[in-house]
């Protein structure tokens, strides 16, 4: 029953201090399809955040209006699960209360309710940590509990805002593996925020780029999958790269004295 | 490094957490002591104050044999074996009681200085109004019911009521204080009123309550102001709490399909159990005070009653300074009821930094 998510005519406003207007979304209009990947790029305090935030329900829009299937966004929902860039794991639940908090909230049975939990926690690799308390675990370990509480609500649309930002490579390529094979196995349609364009094609079916809060580009991303270090260096994801360079305004000069 | 060396790791740990223990044991006696050389030195001959201050352990001159004091409180004519032996009803406490509050016999009440005395006790002026308004007068102290005449009743009458109180106000402060955060509106009430009150010292409200209530409803007065007290301070600890919970694991949990009912029993309710438990041990603290200083501004029954009388004994009588063992009792009862609340805090927090820290 996935639906698709269409985004009309989004504006969203701020008025700063200074009293100066900020367009952090500027008439942003597209559509995803169930399924797809889609990764959201840009430079610092270009929208990104501001876009999941009104797709969450968190934030509401100036003008415009975002849907799912016929459906309008409205306010917060269990149906577009977010997993945030800040450590938002709840510290005093353990592990397994955590992946549950959801479907407690949903009053799901008590049967199914555990066996959900105990699937999550086995597709992250977390069973044998299900009873220990949030701050006994790595930034990564957290991550995934992040993760697997999203996934356990099962929502068709997960949401994630520059969730790896903070962990170290190689823990961010583990948990790029195992999401990845999660949304292989669950189909659901991904909103993933970045500003790391590696990241974005070893993940993306499509990378949506976002300038001061405009769509200037919606690259599609046919690279074969698993992304690995040759199809990264191949042909045609260097001239992805090179397309997400200029258009964030960053010649290959600039680029190579950064 | 070998698993013994891991073994060997975990019980310097434990030494460790020993010696911190024995530490603060050590502390806590360090304090007691200079508690007991501060009273000293204030009631040597050349303090100024030697005509207020009786020396702590009964007639012993300055560091006379100290020891031998410490050993006087506990022989026959000592504070603690007096105040053990009259716990319960006695026919020298009952003289002693009615001696104390002279202002109530008959010959006395018409002597002005008396009535400057009694007065400062809070006790005249609610008979006076007592009389005018032709309310019921206080019981005179020599007409109370036996069992008043012995340390015991006063005391687990004062415990019984300052828990009373601050289970009262932890409940209502905690009531109003979390139920602001649903309903604004009684946030837009309470906090100003809550506000006025709270930078009022509390001690300023003391005579007041007093008064409203009066010193024969003692239930009204002493519970009342405890009351009162706990939940203006609870009020704002559960509001302050709630308030330092991360906007984002709020809007986590929305996202997660959180209901107002969900959020609340899964985010606010655990996650502010640290400054609410921190909040109460410090209200607590406060209500001892606050319930034994109510009783000594003229409430016949309690713990504080005990100490108005023997500002009188003490002066009048050479009385040995049962004081000094009710003091200590209050300050060893407030001190196990701590460490009982620390040994429940700590396991609704097992999961902070702080239940890291412990090891827990
Ligand atoms: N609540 C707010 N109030 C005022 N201005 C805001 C608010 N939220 C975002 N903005 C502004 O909107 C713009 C876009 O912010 P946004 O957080 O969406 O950027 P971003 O692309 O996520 O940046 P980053 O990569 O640094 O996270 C910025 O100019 C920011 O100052
Ligand atoms: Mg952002």
């Amino acid at each position: 029953m996935s639906r698709v998510v269409s985004f009309e005519g989004l504006w969203c406003v701020f008025e700063h201090r200074s009293g100066q207007l900020v367009n952090a979304l500027h008439d942003v209009n597209f559509e995803v399809q169930p399924g797809e990947f889609v990764c959201v790029v840009g430079r610092s305090g270009h929208g990104k955040t501001t876009l999941l935030r009104v797709l969450a329900g968190l934030q509401p829009p100036t003008a415009g209006q975002i849907r799912l299937g016929e459906e309008v966004v409205e306010g917060p929902g269990a149906d577009r699960a977010m997993v945030f860039q800040q450590d938002t794991v709840f510290p005093w639940l353990h592990v397994r209360d955590n992946v549950e908090f959801g479907l407690r909230a949903l009053k799901v049975d008590d049967e199914e309710r555990k066996s959900t939990t105990a699937h999550w926690l086995d597709a992250v690799g977390l069973t044998d940590f299900a009873d220990s308390w949030p701050r006994e675990l790595s930034g990564g370990m957290r991550k995934r509990v992040a993760l697997a509480a999203a996934m356990a609500v099962g929502s068709d649309v997960i949401l994630m805002d520059e969730p790896f930002g903070s962990l170290d490579y190689f823990t961010r390529r583990n948990l790029h593996d195992v999401l990845l094979d999660l949304w292989e196995e669950t189909q659901k349609t991904i909103f993933f925020v970045t500003h790391d364009i590696e990241e974005a094609l070893i993940l993306a079916d499509r990378v949506i780029l976002l300038a001061e809060g405009k769509l200037v580009d919606d690259i599609p991303v046919d690279l074969p999958r698993p992304r690995d270090e040759d199809v990264r260096a191949s042909a045609g994801a260097v001239d992805i790269t090179k397309t997400i360079l200029a258009h964030l305004g960053i010649t290959e000069e600039e680029a190579t004295q950064v | 490094m070998t698993s013994t060396d891991v073994l060997d790791v975990r019980a310097k740990a434990q030494r460790d957490k020993r010696r911190r223990r024995i530490a603060s044991i050590v502390y806590i006696a360090i304090g007691i002591t200079l508690f007991f050389v501060a009273w000293v030195l204030l009631s040597l001959e050349a303090s100024p104050w030697h005509y207020d201050i009786p020396p702590p352990f009964g007639a012993v001159g300055p560091f006379q044999d100290i020891l031998q004091g410490v050993w006087g409180l506990f022989r026959e004519e000592g504070a603690i074996a007096h105040f053990w032996s009259n716990l319960g009803t006695s026919q020298d406490m009952r003289i002693k009681f009615v001696h104390a509050c002279p202002d109530l016999h008959p010959a006395n009440v018409n002597n002005p200085f008396r009535q400057v005395a009694s007065s400062l006790m809070g006790w005249k002026y609610t008979s006076d109004t007592a009389a005018l308004t032709g309310g019921p007068l206080p019981v005179p102290i020599g007409q109370l019911p036996d069992y008043c005449y012995g340390y015991g009743i006063h005391l687990v009458v004062t415990i019984i009521r300052i828990l009373l109180g601050a289970a009262f106000g932890t409940i209502a402060g905690l009531a109003i204080g979390l139920s602001s955060l649903v309903f604004p509106k009684v946030a837009q009430v309470f906090t100003p009123i809550a506000s006025f009150f709270g930078t009022a010292p509390i001690f300023i409200a003391a005579p007041f309550f007093v008064i409203w209530f009066g010193v024969e409803v003692p239930i009204m007065t002493t519970i009342g102001l405890v009351t009162f007290y706990t939940t203006l301070l609870m009020y704002f600890f559960s509001r302050r709490a709630a308030e330092n919970i991360p906007v984002g694991i709020v809007e986590s949990a929305l996202t997660l399909g959180g209901t107002p009912r969900s959020i609340f029993r899964w985010v606010y309710l655990p996650g502010t159990v640290p400054e609410i438990a921190g909040g109460f041990r410090i209200a607590l603290a406060g209500a001892w005070g606050l319930g034994v200083l109510v009783e000594v501004l003229g409430i016949q029954v309690g713990g504080g009653h005990l100490i108005d009388i023997w500002r009188f004994l003490i002066g009048q009588l050479q009385a040995p300074s049962a004081l000094v063992a009710l003091i200590t009792f209050y300050g060893v009862l407030a001190v196990v009821v701590d460490a009982l609340l620390l040994v429940i805090i700590r396991y609704l927090t097992r999961w902070s930094e702080a239940g890291r820290r412990l090891g827990l």
